[in-house]
């Protein structure tokens, strides 16, 4: 796992394969030492198996600007952590062909209390799902649909 | 004044993602920067990136972000010869 940058710990990883978000949070975990924070909030999303049609989902396609999504993830986890006063931030993110049930977006916030740690979760996710340069395209039946917007939250 | 020079020096890098790249049928070019095109606003006129013919063409959607060199900015931004220029479609992350 990566160095953590001084100031907030945050770790951002784009993922080309397919990951076990339980796996790599003890990694990240195991990262940061053995002085865990009173307070941790972890959010994992997974890809729905059917299209926003309804339509049986094969895959989704999850396009991305690489260079500027990293570096937004990482801005984002700095804004949210410092309004929140949370401490280490982990953001994983899948990119390419994701298949329907498979992981596609883990976000964890360590912090002293779980106020900060639960809506710093909440808010970096809508963040990201808003700011970082990702798009989602839709296949099934044997074509692809950008997805036009955000589900409700 | 000089006529622009169409070394890659004076040009930017122009950049397309996800549903504009498609629509256009190009993602990524290199555009000359000239007396009349001194913005990713400019760029998107010169373009021709509208989704067909509207009665605002050539003005960019508030639904499509700029991004200069890889940071959100305005779409008036003045642009610098060596510039990354993306237009961003709406995103769709998480």
């Amino acid at each position: 796992m990566q160095t953590p940058s001084p100031g907030h710990p945050i770790v951002v990883q784009l993922l080309e394969a397919p990951f076990q978000p339980l796996e790599l949070l003890a990694v990240w975990q195991r990262s940061l030492g053995p002085a865990a924070t009173a307070a941790e909030s972890h959010f994992i999303g997974r890809v729905r198996p059917t299209t926003a049609t309804g339509a049986p989902l094969e895959t989704l396609e999850l396009e991305h600007y690489p260079g500027m999504s990293e570096a937004q993830l990482r801005a984002l986890a700095e804004t949210c952590a410092t309004r929140h006063g949370a401490g280490a931030v982990l953001v994983a993110h899948r990119v390419g062909r994701i298949g329907p049930g498979e992981a596609i977006v883990l976000v964890a916030v360590q912090a002293d209390r779980r106020g900060p740690a639960l809506r710093c979760v909440q808010e970096l996710l809508e963040d990201l799902k808003h700011h970082a340069p990702f798009w989602k395209r839709e296949w099934s039946g044997g074509s692809g649909t950008w997805v036009a917007g955000n589900t409700p939250l | 004044m000089a006529a622009p020079s169409p070394d890659l020096a004076a040009a930017v890098r122009v950049r397309l993602f996800a549903a504009l790249r498609e629509r256009a049928g190009w993602g990524e070019r290199l555009v000359p920067l000239e007396a009349s095109l001194t913005s990713a606003a400019d760029l998107w006129h010169r373009l021709a990136l509208d989704d067909g013919p509207v009665a605002d063409a050539g003005v960019l959607s508030p639904s499509i972000r700029v991004a200069i060199n890889q940071a959100f900015a305005a779409p008036d931004t003045p642009l610098r010869p060596g510039d990354e220029v993306a237009f961003l479609p709406p995103i769709t992350g998480g």
